[in-house]
């Protein structure tokens, strides 16, 4: 048993973490609702591309879309039942994907991947790349190409901090499946080769770190409560005390990271066969009736999520899908689930602020709490002014995480976060 | 349904603009309330003409730019009402009305408002407008300066000088006073606001726990005017609290040396910009031997952008100036 205390995060906020809402509510299984609309892009890279037709029967957990390119991935259907056709509807941020249709027979009749016959480091990545496992914190990287690093890693940081407010969903996994995800950590070490295998979980935990205390091959970091603690560079930091060099990935300083979510869902791949059709959502706020945590399925209507929460109340003023830092706001909820969607929150007026900004007054906040010691401020001024090269050689905009802090402190209500991104965009266009 | 539809982040930090502002005025009050007591109706009269003139100026202003009255009193921050004050504490209680009321209007529309208004001004208002007093009026500046009505005075200190001068051109030996007496400011005489160093440093505290300024910018500021007087002073550490309890640096210190628009953006370069000013307020007030913290203000004020450009933080994994200067030295060593 190793436990030992993160690194010390100087900089970062400390939130009201809110996760009392929805903590000790065990999950859920969540009925698939009679139609299902499964994205081809719930990833970062080229959409897949689409292996059957209109009218076709397909099983649960059968091939529907197969990933186009390296930086791309398989996409399953969740339910058994016939494919209605094709659609392109707006996701939370208002981009335009496109999705399949399946109308649900209700009879859930399952066809598992084929039986790996044996565990080594290639047949568990390439298990991994058949089962279409992307990165479930948000990102949505395949994680077979994250666990093949051009530099040989000698370290596997687990994210168990959990640091966006109200989100619980990896916390009950860690409760309640905890030896499953310590096996999937054990195949995701064994794909990438390494011995060392640090988890670091938030101090607001204390039960996850007593679990996961009692495996032998654990290292466990206890995180100081902060935001942004799950942030790759910060949660290595603070785990291994290596700097990520600026512009620099995270496998340059021999570390490779995951969560949990990604962890349990090579679990199920590797050992039960069962490619990545689900996962648990946090529907959490103080606008929902019943808080919970739901095993849903792909491809399932936010509204019927609601729905079966027990609907929102009257007080709502804002829908968000994801984490309230870095979430987009929903315009509606006539939106489908996929495979980095970590919850759906509801918030009440006096949980969500959303007063105009006014002129900044250059107090220094933002640069104080910024996790990447940049000056957001300066940013956010160059960036008003359309002088995008000094945004960057005063700001440092490239080092940029979008993590919100600066937004977050901001008394003059400014959309520093906003400017930051439009700034990148700018940059990145001009080459 | 309705929904509001906003950016990322959706929880905000509770304070804003305005509540900061409001704290600051709230650390005003005890140095308010200190000179009206020590210098009677008078200074109330002139901490009022100020405050309204500046308030006025901004509302007129705004009308100028054909904004509705309305928008004007919704995004009202405060910030022209501390202006106001400052200035107001910052005179004597004697100077006729139209001192306050014309060196409000000239730090509210000219300092503020024609750069921008609020957070665009590249010196502070409040000590703009007390330099312009200054300036445009000096012979009412400085030869009225009221006694305060506590304390034992009489023909200590010669006619038209304040404490600080007097140490200043004759020595501390020259003082007549205690360190106690600056401290509460019982006989002295001064501005409105700059006598009473208790109810500073009460506000000073009040910044410091509501976390508007770090309780550290002041006491840099501070201890540099200390330890540069005493250094200039032949290591006379009899000059030590006499230098920082006279004069207007307490009162420059707190309130206005710290205020956010004219100060630089990433701490290191705060730490270095006040103790720029310090130094920079012992050495000029040695030379000239007048009060100088205003000016002082105003001109560190228009080096910000130095500051800003030379004091940038260490973006997180970049090398660190330890480890450049080590990767320095070793080339060094392989040639």
């Amino acid at each position: 048993m190793k436990i030992r205390k993160g690194k010390f995060l100087s900089r970062g906020i400390r939130l009201h973490d809110m996760k009392f809402l929805a903590k000790d509510i065990p999950i859920e299984v969540m009925p698939a609702p009679e139609i299902i609309s499964i994205s081809l892009g719930q990833h970062i890279g080229k959409p897949a591309v689409p292996v059957v037709k209109e009218g076709d029967f397909v099983y649960q957990g059968q091939l529907i879309a197969q990933a186009d390119g390296v930086v791309s991935a398989n996409v399953y259907s969740s339910v058994s039942g016939t494919v209605e056709g094709f659609e392109k509807r707006p996701v939370a941020n208002g981009a335009i994907k496109d999705y399949i249709l399946i109308r649900n027979d209700g009879n859930y009749m399952y066809r598992p991947l084929d039986p790996l016959p044996d565990r080594n480091k290639e047949t568990v990545i390439a298990r991994i790349r058949e089962a279409g496992i992307v990165g479930m914190g948000g990102a949505g990287f395949p994680t077979a190409v994250k666990l093949a690093p051009k530099q040989t890693p000698d370290t596997l940081v687990i994210n168990g901090a959990e640091c966006e407010p109200y989100l619980t969903c990896d916390y009950r996994l860690m409760v309640e499946k905890t030896d499953e995800v310590a096996q999937g950590i054990r195949l995701i070490a064994k794909a990438l080769g390494v011995t060392k295998i640090v988890v670091g979980i938030e101090k607001n935990k204390p039960d996850c770190i007593e679990k996961f205390a009692s495996y032998e091959d654990f290292e466990i970091v206890v995180l100081r409560k902060a935001y942004p603690m799950g942030s790759e560079k910060h949660l290595i930091y603070s785990c291994t005390g290596r700097k990520v060099p600026v512009g620099k990935l995270p496998s340059d300083v021999g570390c490779v990271v995951n969560n949990i979510a990604t962890a349990y869902a090579v679990y199920e791949a590797v050992e039960l066969d069962k490619p990545l059709f689900e996962r648990v959502m946090t529907v959490s706020g103080k606008a929902i009736v019943h808080p919970a945590n739901l095993l849903v399925k792909n491809g399932t209507r936010f509204d019927d999520i609601i729905t079966h929460c027990g609907g929102l109340r009257d007080t709502t003023a804002m829908l968000v899908s994801g984490g309230p830092m870095m979430g987009p706001c929903m315009i509606s909820t006539d939106l489908y689930s996929g495979k980095t969607d970590s919850g759906i929150l509801a918030l009440d007026s006096s949980e969500t602020d959303s007063r105009n900004p006014s002129p900044c007054i250059n107090c220094g906040a933002c640069a104080e709490v910024c996790p990447m010691h940049l000056l957001p401020m300066m940013i956010d001024f160059y960036t008003q002014a359309r002088d995008y090269q000094k945004a960057r050689e005063v700001g440092g905009v490239d080092n940029c995480i979008s993590c919100g802090c600066c937004s977050y402190v901001c008394p003059a209500r400014r959309a520093i976060v906003q400017s930051i991104t439009l700034c990148k965009q700018k940059l990145a266009s001009k080459g | 349904m309705n929904v509001i539809i906003s950016d990322t982040p959706h929880v905000r930090k509770r304070r804003t603009t305005k509540n900061i502002m409001l704290d600051v005025i709230i650390a005003l009050i005890p140095a308010v309330i200190a000179g009206i007591v020590f210098f009677g109706y008078k200074a109330a009269v002139v901490l009022i003409i100020s405050v309204a003139s500046s308030v006025a100026t901004e509302f007129v202003y705004s009308l100028c730019l054909k904004k509705k009255p309305a928008d004007f009193v919704r995004n009202f921050d405060f910030t022209s009402v501390i202006t106001g004050l400052l200035l107001g504490l910052s005179l004597s209680s004697t100077v006729p009305w139209y001192v306050p009321l014309l060196s409000a209007v000239f730090a509210v529309a000219v300092v503020k408002m024609l750069f921008g208004g609020t957070g665009k001004n590249i010196v502070n208002p409040a000590v703009c407008g007390r330099v312009f007093a200054f300036i445009a009026f000096q012979a009412v500046m400085i030869s009225g300066w009221a006694d305060a009505v506590f304390g034992p005075v009489e023909g200590s200190i010669k006619a038209g000088a304040t404490v600080l001068t007097s140490v200043l051109s004759e020595g501390v030996s020259a003082m007549g006073l205690t360190n106690l007496d600056l401290f509460l400011g019982t006989g002295l005489q001064g501005c409105i606001g700059e006598t009473c160093k208790l109810a500073l440093l009460i506000g000073w505290i009040y910044l410091g726990i509501r976390k508007v300024i770090r309780w550290e910018y002041p006491l840099i500021i501070l201890l540099c005017t200390a330890f540069t007087t005493v250094f200039l002073n032949k290591a006379d550490f009899a000059y030590f609290l006499p230098s920082i309890l006279s004069g207007g640096i307490f009162l420059g210190a707190v309130f206005m040396a710290t205020d956010y628009v004219t100060s630089p953006s990433s701490r290191v370069a705060k730490y270095v910009y006040y103790a720029c000013l310090g130094i920079l307020v012992a050495v000029l007030r040695h030379a000239t031997k007048i009060e100088v913290v205003s000016f002082v203000i105003l001109l560190m004020n228009l080096t910000v952008p130095i500051f800003n450009r030379i004091f940038r933080p260490v973006i997180f994994g970049a090398p660190s100036i330890k480890e450049k200067l080590k990767a320095r030295a070793a080339k060094k060593e392989a040639k």
